[in-house]
């Protein structure tokens, strides 16, 4: 067990499920009382187990999406001072929010997922998440000011200046996404830099990799890399810690776990402002509950694909609902299309009509232009416009991904 | 565990006044339980004390179950009650009270001058009657009282009913000074700052129910403890 193991990730099964049980028992009671969408849906309810967690009704995405912007606030908007956004089902925006209390416990858990890292205050940390998580930012924020550690809350927008910063600067722990940690790991090789040059002694991504992928990162920048696994809507960092055994241990004295169809379901025990009863997540999921070698004993998370129709390019979800509105906006609204969805960049291919077509290359490419900086200006991701002949589409609208 | 209660219900007649509580306290922790006149506090404490039978649930002490147990068993469970009101026996001196509070302690003259050491006060007026102590005093001759018993879980009673604001600071800073040499307390309180002060974890009770579970200093921010209890222009120190 690393010594930084908080109490509360080790505390025995019996004593956990005794103050799970209790928070879940008040989290009830406040749900009726100061969130109308629940009112109804659990009238009457009670439990005296966890095992009647079961029992409970589910919420969906979807109907967080239905109560944007506050509806599914505890209290009211006075008492939230801080909002997030984050992205919901086919796009729409979910708005996340968080009292001092929130904002307190979630630099707590944060800190925690730090230490498990081996975070201390001797760190410099650096927090390089991209433009697209200023929620995940945040939340390392407040996590590594509370360890004491010094951070670099400075986002370079190149991966150029991020060398710079590496060697300038000289943070021993970066917090990054997978994609950017690969850019750096690219750059080093095309320039033949020597990773020794710099201080780092930890990685942590934002999201899990494969293990070729993280192997590969932790030989290139010689270093220990640690993934983490989060969703905005519930929290992100700060649900679970990933082990120096690989095990992604669920802060269950915040959080209970279920896995439902073997889609991960979670409730908030602790959030004030806007607290989730079995939130279906639209992720698989594994639940175990090993005895790690760590010492945790909270239970052990694998998380899996997404459920829904959820793209990711560049780390910025994407739905492609959104992509449909984008394509609204520009002169090909309502022309069938197709995606393709890569790692940086989003492929469409959009049916040329007559209509459109021009026997000037510059109209199309003007066409193309406007249409990808559309893309980049209401998504933030660079998009490949690829005008295709008409073939047996469907009369308007998109076609699943290859 | 030191103290554990699980779905709890209990009351009076046929009126349901603890309505499914579960909470527990470890030891060497000081757990404040706050709530308005009538959340049923009070009745939660009798009912662990063995003064209320439940109804339904669990009361578990040091992992034993003692919901089924009469109320004078909780002393040799190590449990003491000091009740709301302090209910010091009026007519007898303050040596004679606490000669009753150590009924059960064979060493009893040995702990009377640890707890005389602790309360020098009651040192100062042993042979005055207890009737005749001011309000802080006779507090203090109730938590002196208490401790004869030496017990491992000291269950307090709205500690602060009846006192000066000066003094309520004084019996606070003893009732965490008590903690310092391993005593456990679960302390029913509506001075919620207070107990938030001295507590590490507190739970919040309204109508029978617990809605508020947490740490002490996080509670002190919530915005309903603040606005049920701490008052609109009450600013929480940084916990």
């Amino acid at each position: 067990m690393t010594p930084t193991a908080s109490r509360l990730e080790t505390l025995p099964r019996a004593e956990l499920e005794q103050l799970q049980l209790e928070r879940l028992q008040a989290l009830l009671v406040r749900l009726k009382r100061n969130v109308r969408r629940y009112r109804e849906k659990l009238a009457g309810q009670r439990v005296e187990s966890l095992a009647d967690l079961a029992r409970l009704p589910l919420t969906t995405p979807e109907d967080m999406a239905e109560s944007f912007p506050y509806g599914m606030f505890a209290f009211p908007l006075r008492e939230v001072i801080r909002l997030h956004t984050c992205v919901g089902p086919d796009g729409r925006p979910l708005i996340i929010g968080h009292t001092r209390n929130d904002l307190a416990q979630w630099s707590r858990l944060a800190a925690r997922q730090l230490a498990a890292c081996g975070v201390t205050a001797n760190d410099v940390v650096q927090i390089c998440l991209g433009s697209g998580s200023a929620l995940g930012a945040s939340g390392y924020l407040l996590g590594a000011e509370l360890i004491e550690a010094s951070v670099i809350a400075e986002d370079p927008n190149h991966v150029d200046y991020q060398l710079e910063m590496l060697r300038n600067y000289r943070p021993t722990v970066l917090v990054t996404t997978p994609s950017h940690a690969h850019d750096l790991t690219r750059l080093l090789d095309e320039r033949r830099m020597d990773p020794q040059a710099f201080h780092l002694r930890t990685v942590l991504l934002s999201r899990p990799v494969d293990r070729p992928t993280r192997d590969a990162i932790s030989a290139r920048l010689l270093t220990p890399v640690r993934c983490s696994f989060g969703l905005g809507e519930v929290l992100d960092p700060g649900l679970c810690v990933e082990c120096d055994h690989g095990h992604f241990h669920v802060q269950e004295d915040h959080f209970l776990v279920e896995s439902v169809d073997g889609e991960l379901v979670l409730t908030t025990l602790m959030r004030e402002a806007m607290p989730l009863l079995r939130y279906r997540t639209r992720v698989a999921c594994e639940l175990q509950r090993d005895k790690c070698p760590c010492g945790r004993t909270g239970i052990i998370l694998k998380p899996g694909t997404r459920l829904d129709r959820r793209l990711h390019v560049n780390e910025i979800p994407l739905y492609e609902s959104q992509i449909a509105g984008v394509l609204a906006q520009t002169r090909v609204a309502g022309q069938p299309f197709e995606t393709q969805a890569r790692e940086r960049s989003l492929i469409i291919r959009v049916q040329m009509t007559s209509e459109l077509f021009s026997d000037t290359i510059w109209v199309i490419e003007k066409l193309r232009n406007d249409i990808q900086s559309e893309f980049l200006s209401r998504l933030g991701v660079e998009a490949d416009i690829r005008f295709v002949e008409p073939r047996s589409w469907p009369a308007s609208g998109q076609r699943p991904p290859p | 565990m030191l103290l554990q209660v699980r779905n709890l219900r209990c009351g009076y007649g046929s009126l349901e006044v603890v309505r499914g509580i579960s909470l527990h306290v470890r030891a060497g922790e000081v757990v404040g339980l706050l709530g308005a006149n009538g959340a049923g506090k009070t009745t939660l404490l009798k009912a662990i004390v063995g003064l209320l039978p439940p109804w339904r649930g669990e009361i578990r002490m040091a992992g034993r179950p003692i919901q089924r147990q009469p109320a004078w068993r909780s002393v040799s469970h190590s449990m003491v009650l000091v009740p709301e009101g302090r209910m010091i026996f009026a007519d007898l001196t303050v040596r004679e009270n606490l000669q009753v509070g150590g009924y059960h302690n064979p060493d009893r003259a040995l702990h009377l001058d640890l707890v005389l050491d602790r309360f020098p006060r009651l040192r100062e007026r042993l042979h005055q009657l207890g009737g005749t102590l001011s309000g802080g005093e006779q507090q203090m001759l109730a938590l002196g009282r208490a401790l004869m018993a030496r017990p491992r879980l000291l269950l307090l009673d709205e500690p602060s009913m009846g006192l000066a604001p000066l003094l309520v600071k004084e019996v606070f800073a003893e009732i965490r000074r008590m903690t310092e040499s391993g005593l456990t307390v679960l302390v029913v309180e509506q001075n919620a700052v207070a107990t938030l002060h001295i507590a590490d974890r507190a739970y919040v009770m309204e109508t029978g129910e617990i809605i508020l579970e947490g740490q002490a200093g996080d509670l002190l921010h919530n915005p309903e403890v603040k606005r049920a209890y701490l008052g609109k222009g009450h600013s929480a120190p940084n916990a």
